[in-house]
């Protein structure tokens, strides 16, 4: 017995991700450092490497990641990482004025590039030879969809595979259960969709482009912020979407202003709370806050 | 044999001034000959250094020692550009970690490298002083640019514009430096080295103004305001400086995987990857050519020292006739030195001492001549290397 | 004593002919050897030194007969046991006094340079007026000191035979008599004898013995 459960500490202590690249002259086993910029990621992240790695993600609560800035030691905290995994699709500016290793960066959204959405309405500026161009028009919110959560929790898992940072059968088996929440999630959404039967839904904000692509969604989105008051020409645009589609529910990242939600049920439409879940939940994790996100949906569509 | 060089010591002391010449005139064909030797071997070593160290070099199709001169030594330009999505796919094959390099504008003649993080890891530089690269605008010395241009971290640097004439052209950037590097002995001591990203800035693909769509803009810098696009005219100000106030505004324009690298240093896993690697990059359709760094300086080396060859004739040819020389010099000294020898038989000397004294005499200008010009050679090599 | 019997000598591609049907040379004894000029003086004293070979005849040094020696015992024996003086002194240009009277023991292996030896030449100097011009090279001495320095030379290594070529053919009148009385003078201490060449018979008095080489040859 005791031998055995020496035997089991020194696999546990010999046990460790292979060292970054930058680090490769360690011989002494060395516990990964995995770096991420969203909290979907930092999320799945966990769920693969928990106990082996160190899996962190510094942006504050309070802030919005995709605008989030992190300073200079948080940078070269980044640098330093075994593993830095970046959701992609143009969600963290920051990355793209930043120097970071190539070889230690994935970017988790790249493998379905083809796959990513613009946005339908931005407004581009022209100066210079280069004539109209706009800043930032893809859609970021990637990991809303499920599926493609999924595909990017596979390119976490071969990036963790790389590392070493535990055993081959014991990646796979957690990813396999990682699998199955997201497929769950996807049943549950398809469901849900079934139960809308074509229902045109309203967003606050157009980040919701995923879920209404993959499950057939009628969806039209304006540009309001929870914490912000709604103008006068904004109700008037609002009420104008309103009479092409003939929506009863809108979707809102966070709960609106009182006297939003009044007005917006004076007019018949019921503000619906769904977590974009780019930053930590207040209440519980990714699976969790996604979980509640369809509850709230399915008790709504019924 | 102590007194024949005893004897042979007090002549060449006592004809300082022949012995003087015959020393110099010997030295000097021996100089030259070493002195070029050494500083073609010196020369060949430190390239081929650089490529032995450097398994693959990649780059698109064209002259395959273009391309080598250019990764390795930042000299020249390449044949034809890559994009990142080659970079991209090379990283997909899982064979190879690609590093990708942009070299192509200079900061007071001092060639920038755009690259990644990774360069420095896998050429194993080190900083002397200062911080490494952070962000967008920024840029680490080698040695001795930092010394040429008198630059430490934190001072500024301009890089050049690509077109004196183009004034409607990318403008220059105002670079910081963090850091400088250890010297190194390589390329890398004169290159200012920045991210590959702070390369597509100078390079015009990236720039940062003031947010014109914003209904707060200077109504002065907007042409004109529609629905969905906002047109600035000139006097919209692009930022030639990144700065922590104004680095949010920096963006790109385009499909980044259409930007362009001059050329890639596929680091390999191991040398079965290698094969693989190349492998995948040989056949008709391939748009990116991989090559083995050493082969192609070794080739390289052997068309450009052929030349040698000539240096080496030459410098055999002065030999023959300093030999031959030298033989008159020491037929007339014997017989000069006739009487002498007369003497020293009559007195009684041992048989061939006379042969044994000019052997010694000879030897010992030899090796003083040696001496000097061997040590000439190293001196040279070594302010010719500094140089 | 140099005993020589029935000598013939000729040089090759030339009618010189040298012929001496006897010659004898005692321990200790002082010869003046005079002649005219080309009557073989010079050659006999290179006969007797080993330096040329006889045609015919014998010539004994003492107990050796140089003409048996091979070419390496003749050098050896000539640098161990005669001491030869010349005309012209041939001095090295390159040694000083002091090492121009060592230069035996520095070109011949039959002789050892030890301290006993530099201490030698320095009293061989000193008995002959040289020692403040012991660091002097021979350009710096006159004409009296060059011959005095060739003197030591030849005596350095205790020779049991001296032969001198016109030792004193160079020098005036002064010197000629400082160097014959150095010369008389280390060869009677060293009981050493001296068979010299001159051609001033005014000299002839200071000698044993006179050999008129012509009469002798004839």
């Amino acid at each position: 017995m005791v031998n055995r459960w020496m035997l089991s500490v020194l696999l546990l202590a010999l046990a460790g991700c292979r060292p970054a690249a930058n680090d490769s002259y360690l011989s002494k086993p060395h516990r990964c450092r995995i770096y991420t910029t969203s909290y979907p990621l930092f999320y799945i992240a966990q769920r693969l490497a928990e106990d082996r790695a160190d899996v962190l993600f510094p942006a504050p609560s309070n802030e919005d990641p995709a605008f989030w800035r992190p300073s200079r030691d948080i940078v070269r905290q980044y640098q330093q990482a075994d593993l830095i995994l970046v959701n992609g699709a143009a969600f963290e500016k920051w990355v793209d004025t930043t120097s970071l290793p190539m070889k230690t960066l994935v970017d988790t959204a790249a493998p379905f590039k083809d796959q990513w959405l613009m946005f339908a309405e931005v407004i581009t500026h022209s100066h210079g030879p280069h004539g109209a161009h706009s800043h930032g028009n893809i859609d970021f919110n990637t990991w809303l969809d499920p599926m493609l959560a999924l595909r990017q929790a596979e390119a976490v898992e071969t990036a963790l595979q790389e590392l070493s940072v535990r055993p081959e059968a014991e990646l796979r088996q957690r990813a396999q259960q990682l699998r199955r929440d997201f497929e769950a999630l996807d049943r549950q959404l398809r469901e849900i969709s079934q139960g809308l039967a074509g229902r045109p839904l309203l967003a606050s904000h157009p980040v919701y482009g995923y879920l209404a692509r993959q499950y057939h969604w009628d969806l039209h989105s304006v540009h309001w912020e929870p914490d912000e008051p709604v103008t006068a020409a904004q109700w008037s645009a609002f009420d104008a979407l309103r009479a092409q589609h003939r929506a009863n529910l809108m979707l809102w990242e966070d709960e609106p202003l009182p006297e939003v939600r009044a007005e917006l049920e004076k007019r018949g439409v019921r503000p619906l709370v769904f977590l974009t879940c780019g930053n930590r939940p207040s209440a519980g994790d990714y699976l969790q806050a996604m979980n509640r996100n369809l509850d709230v949906l399915r008790a709504a569509v019924k | 044999m102590k007194h024949v060089w005893f004897l042979a010591w007090q002549s060449l002391r006592f004809n300082r001034l022949q012995s003087a010449i015959l020393i110099i005139g010997l030295a000097v064909p021996l100089y030259l000959p070493l002195t070029v030797n050494g500083l073609v071997s010196r020369y060949q070593a430190g390239l081929l250094q650089r490529a032995v160290t450097t398994p693959l070099v990649a780059g698109g199709l064209g002259s395959r020692f273009d391309l080598v001169l250019h990764a390795l030594y930042f000299r020249g330009s390449v044949p034809r550009l890559l994009r990142m999505a080659d970079v991209e796919a090379m990283r997909a094959t899982g064979y190879a970690a690609p590093i990708p390099l942009y070299v192509r504008y200079t900061a007071r003649h001092a060639p920038i490298i755009g690259t990644t993080l990774d360069y420095f890891t896998f050429r194993h530089l080190r900083l002397a002083r200062g911080e490494q690269l952070l962000e967008l605008g920024d840029c680490v010395l080698g040695a001795e640019a930092a010394a040429s241009l008198g630059l430490a971290p934190g001072d500024r640097l301009m890089t050049d514009p690509e077109n004196v004439f183009d004034i409607a052209g990318s403008y220059p950037v105002k670079l910081r430096v963090m850091g400088v590097l250890e010297a190194t002995g390589t390329p890398d001591d004169r290159a200012v080295f920045v991210d590959l990203k702070t390369t597509w800035l100078i390079g015009g693909l990236a720039h940062g103004h003031t947010d014109v769509t914003s209904t707060n803009t200077d109504a002065s810098v907007v042409l004109e305001r529609g629905a969905s696009n906002v047109t600035a005219n000139a006097a919209l100000v692009e930022f030639t400086e990144v700065t922590p106030t104004n680095i949010t505004s920096f963006h790109f324009h385009g499909e980044p995987a259409d930007f362009p690298v001059s050329a890639v240093i596929p680091v390999p896993k191991d040398e079965k990857s290698a094969t693989l690697l190349r492998g995948r990059y040989q056949g008709p359709e391939a748009t990116v050519q991989i090559l083995a760094a050493r082969s192609v300086v070794e080739e390289l080396l052997g068309l450009v020292f052929r030349i040698k060859r000539f240096f080496d004739a030459n410098a055999a040819l002065v030999g023959v006739a300093t030999a031959l020389f030298l033989v008159l010099v020491v037929l007339l000294s014997l017989r000069l030195r006739r009487p002498e020898m007369e003497t020293l038989f009559r007195v009684g000397c041992a048989r061939g001492l006379m042969a044994r004294l000019m052997a010694a005499e000879l030897a010992a200008i030899g090796a003083v001549s040696l001496a000097l010009a061997v040590a000439g050679a190293a001196v040279t090599i070594a302010l010719v290397s500094l140089w | 004593m140099i005993t020589i019997e029935q000598l013939t000598f000729h040089y090759r591609d030339s009618t010189f002919a040298l012929r001496v049907p006897r010659l004898l040379v005692a321990d200790g004894e002082r010869v003046a050897l005079v002649g005219p000029s080309g009557s073989g003086k010079t050659t006999l004293l290179h006969l007797i030194a080993g330096i040329l070979l006889p045609d015919q005849g014998t010539i004994r040094v003492g107990e050796t007969e140089p003409a048996r020696l091979s070419d390496a015992g003749r050098r050896a024996f000539r640098i161990a046991t005669l001491g030869l003086v010349f005309q012209d002194f041939q001095l090295l240009e390159c040694l000083d006094v002091l090492e121009n009277i060592l230069l035996p023991y520095r070109i011949n292996p039959a002789l050892k340079l030890t301290d006993g030896v530099r201490q030698h030449a320095v009293q061989l100097a000193r008995e002959t007026g040289l020692e403040p011009r012991l660091r002097h090279r021979p350009g710096r001495l006159s004409q009296g000191e060059k011959q005095r320095t060739a003197l030591c030379r030849a005596l350095i290594t205790a020779p049991r035979y001296v032969l001198a070529d016109e030792p004193t053919g160079n020098l005036d009148p002064a010197a000629k008599q400082r160097a014959l009385d150095v010369l008389f003078d280390q060869c009677a201490r060293g009981q050493t004898s001296l068979l010299m060449v001159t051609h001033d018979l005014s000299l002839l008095g200071r000698f044993d013995q006179s050999i008129d080489l012509a009469e002798v040859s004839r």
